[in-house]
């Protein structure tokens, strides 16, 4: 995917307001933390003569009547309990929301459970506390808490707050070096019957596991989507999932920082048993090399030794797994170049033209070195090569707002130019020689022979189409033109058959409408003659922190997927289902004379 | 927690029966917060403050915990079927209920009368546990209750219709017919 821009202020709002992957190790040790630090204040507050609140002694008196040991003992615990559960539901409500320090944000939170205690708990624990079995209250009751332990109760809260704030962080990804827990194990069940590899030239329906895994914080943290969104854990309910709602086709990414541990070193275990599954049940893999990251060993894109080290790893994998015949070597080269070295989000996390120049031309390198040594193995292998489909619009014609648009609309092309061996338009041409590549490394590129089975594909959002507005700023436009305008430049270009490889969207109504719209402009695409051989909602299920482009370790839900994280449907997976039921069948997709022309 | 409730409150799922789900959980998580009110010697208490029979009053208990689970199935939609998190949704929940029955329309209803002492422990120990017991089941039962893929997935609602516009289609809905 894709965010060139940050979502759209709506899509945003739906998404943060999901319930969250929360760490639960982190949140009860913020919770303890908490609680004791609570205790900590109150202490020297009640020892200064302050007639702050015992909360310990409080709670510890409900359990055991009178001043006692146990009392005191269950008393810290409880309390310990409460700051648990506190956390718990700061880690899943609050933690994120405010882009505040996050000791800020845990001092804002606090004021809640300090409402809470001053309306209710401290006048409930005092009636608690009665002999009888009976009381008479009245509801101003709280307005009788002696100054001092209201003043407390603020005061200890307070730091209660600053001490969950400081400690709860990052509650999905790794830091660098570490691994996730490996995959779970492969297990017996009855599958759901599906299309997979039994039809050789039918329309691709095709989904994807979110498998993104850059880094962030300048190298030291890892994401990994396929662990943040439970796939490690799922991946084989997650596979028939796929075959309950009739997919064919599944862009399935291994993590190459985890299976390529070392120069010359492979960890298939990994992977393995989610490869045997798929060739033996399906869906048909279209298998993504690389997404966005690197080994930690290879450090960042602008590493010189990323076209070799990636083409021995295609080698060894192509080796390995003989039978996969879809690949997409590098997706996304122009995204992952862009959000890595121009907006600084990703990997080398750099700000300049150098860096992105740098590390389109490493990634159009590798791809074509890894496209190469798959086709020793097998000189059949299909390449589908995805980018992004972006669109720049000025907003007027201010000259600099044109510049950059057009700027933007060639930078655009500049990793697909590289690898379809097409000529770089003079401005493009001007740029990279600005940035210190020759002609000599640009006529490398354009010498090269494409293999005749390339496939265009091309993933479109509704922040793809961006405006630049009058300060010279970039803005999304929102679904101006559509995919079918944007798409129909780039296969103007490349003169390749094409696929749409990516899109979705949020919400019960917006998701199943959008999927439906995409599909008119596929199937408007192939009324126009272009010959289209497959569609692609991404993803199967609901994804982590897309909302900040995986720049922050937020564990965020982006609910875009057919199923949600427990593996539920949601309304765009029905719609998903019923289009392919209704289209499947149709002669032209059955047999998709554009994939059987390819496939030949 | 508006956001939350407006985004995944309202979207329970097409498959899901929240409602039917939420009741049955409250019904079985009343169970064990009976026993803690039983233990605490509340019952008696609540009883005597409604003015009814034990029996009664458990009946009322239970009708009362099956509306407020299919509340909560419905409230939080979606986000009650989280195995990892689902209790914390139900304690909050509970804890929500015990702030406003027992602690404010309890009184009200009496005339001011509240329980004290052991039994007010009683009271809002077993609202924790009930709605600790209710984001812990409704993960578990739901499932079983859901509405088959194959059946489900036929819904004209997100079918090729769904590609047109709802707000032209309200707009056109609120046109007077052509003559």
């Amino acid at each position: 995917m894709r965010a060139l821009v940050r979502f759209p202020a709506g899509a945003q709002e739906r998404a943060r307001s999901l319930i969250r992957r929360v760490d639960l190790s982190k949140a009860v040790v913020a919770g303890v933390a908490g609680a004791l630090a609570m205790e900590l204040l109150s202490i020297p507050l009640r020892l200064a003569g302050v007639a702050a609140i015992d909360l310990v002694g409080e709670l510890g008196s409900i359990l055991i009547p009178g001043e006692h040991a146990i009392g005191a003992l269950g008393g810290l615990l409880a309390h310990a309990a409460v700051g648990i559960a506190w956390a718990l539901f700061y880690a899943y409500f609050f933690w994120g929301r405010l882009k505040w320090p996050r000791v800020v944000q845990g001092l804002a939170f606090s004021a809640l459970p300090a409402i809470l205690a001053i309306l209710f708990v401290y006048p409930q624990l005092k009636l608690m506390q009665a002999h009888e079995t009976l009381a008479r209250v009245r509801l101003t009751d709280f307005a009788h808490i002696p100054l001092g332990t209201l003043l407390s109760i603020i005061a200890t809260h307070a730091v209660y707050g600053l001490v969950i704030g400081w400690l709860y962080r990052r509650p999905v990804g790794y830091p660098v070096g570490d691994k996730p827990a490996a995959p779970a194990a492969a297990r017996d069940f009855e599958r759901a019957p599906g299309h997979g590899r039994s039809r050789k030239n039918g329309f691709m329906f095709t989904t994807g596991i979110e498998c993104s895994y850059p880094t962030i914080e300048k190298g030291r943290w890892r994401r990994d989507e396929m662990a943040s969104a439970l796939h490690y854990r799922n991946w084989q309910r997650d596979f028939d999932l796929c075959r309950k709602i009739g997919i064919t086709h599944l862009r399935y990414g291994p993590p190459l920082h985890l299976t390529f541990p070392a120069r010359g070193k492979y960890d298939w275990s990994w992977i393995d048993e989610p490869m045997a599954e798929l060739e033996k049940y399906g869906p048909e893999p279209i298998v993504d090399l690389c997404h966005f990251g690197v080994p930690d060993w290879l450090g960042d894109l602008q590493n010189p030794e990323l076209p070799s080290a990636l083409s021995a790893y295609a080698d060894a994998f192509a080796e390995r797994y003989p039978w996969v015949r879809f690949y997409t070597p590098v997706n996304e080269m122009y995204v992952c170049s862009r959000l890595s070295a121009l907006e600084g989000i990703w990997n080398e996390q750099r700000h300049d033209d150098h860096a992105f120049v740098t590390a389109a031309f490493h990634l159009a390198s590798s791809s074509i070195a890894m496209t190469d040594c798959i086709l020793k193995h097998r000189p059949d292998a299909i390449f589908i090569n995805s980018e992004s489909s972006d669109f720049t619009q000025p907003c007027c014609p201010d000259p600099d707002v044109q510049h950059r648009a057009d700027m933007e609309n060639e930078r655009r092309f500049l990793p697909l130019d590289l690898i379809y061996a097409h000529d770089l338009g003079d401005s493009m041409k001007a740029y990279v020689r600005e940035q210190g590549k020759t002609d000599d490394d640009l006529a490398r590129f354009k010498q090269r022979k494409v293999p005749r089975r390339s496939i265009l594909g091309l993933d479109y959002y509704e922040w793809n189409e961006r405006l630049v507005d009058t300060q010279g700023r970039i803005r999304s436009l929102g679904e101006l033109f559509g995919w079918y305008v944007i798409a129909k430049q780039y296969y103007d270009r490349y003169q390749r058959p094409l696929m749409h490889t990516e899109t979705n969207r949020t919400g019960a109504d917006d998701a199943p409408r959008w999927l439906w719209r995409q599909w008119h402009n596929i199937q408007l695409m192939r009324k126009s003659g272009v010959p289209l051989v497959g569609f692609t909602w991404y993803s199967l299920t609901d994804q982590i922190d897309w909302t900040v482009a995986l720049s922050e370790s937020l564990g965020l839900i982006f609910p875009v997927g057919l199923f949600d994280l427990n593996r539920d449907v949601r309304s765009v997976g029905l719609a998903y289902k019923q289009l392919i039921e209704m289209f499947s069948d149709v002669p032209e997709f059955r047999e998709c004379e554009g994939l059987a022309k390819v496939m030949a | 927690m508006a956001g939350f409730l407006a985004a995944h409150g309202y979207d329970p799922g097409p498959t899901q029966r929240p409602l039917t789900a939420g009741a049955i959980s409250g019904v079985l998580a009343a169970l064990p917060a009976v026993g803690v009110l039983w233990w605490f010697g509340s019952l008696p208490v609540e009883a005597k403050i409604l003015s009814l029979s034990l029996a009664a009053t458990l009946g009322l208990g239970f009708a009362t915990m099956a509306v407020a689970g299919a509340v909560y199935g419905r409230v939080f939609g979606r986000a009650a079927n989280d195995r990892r998190g689902g209790w914390l949704l139900g304690m909050a929940f509970g804890f929500a209920l015990w702030s406003a029955g027992a602690v404010l329309v309890l009184p009200i209803w009496s005339g001011g009368h509240a329980p004290a002492g052991p039994a007010a422990v009683g009271v809002a120990l077993s609202l924790l546990v009930w709605g600790g017991g209710l984001g812990l089941l409704m993960p578990s039962i739901h499932p079983y209750l859901h509405e088959r893929l194959e059946t489900v997935s036929t819904k004209s609602e997100v079918g090729p219709n769904a590609a047109a516009s709802k707000t032209e289609e309200r707009t056109r809905k609120r046109q007077p017919p052509r003559q």
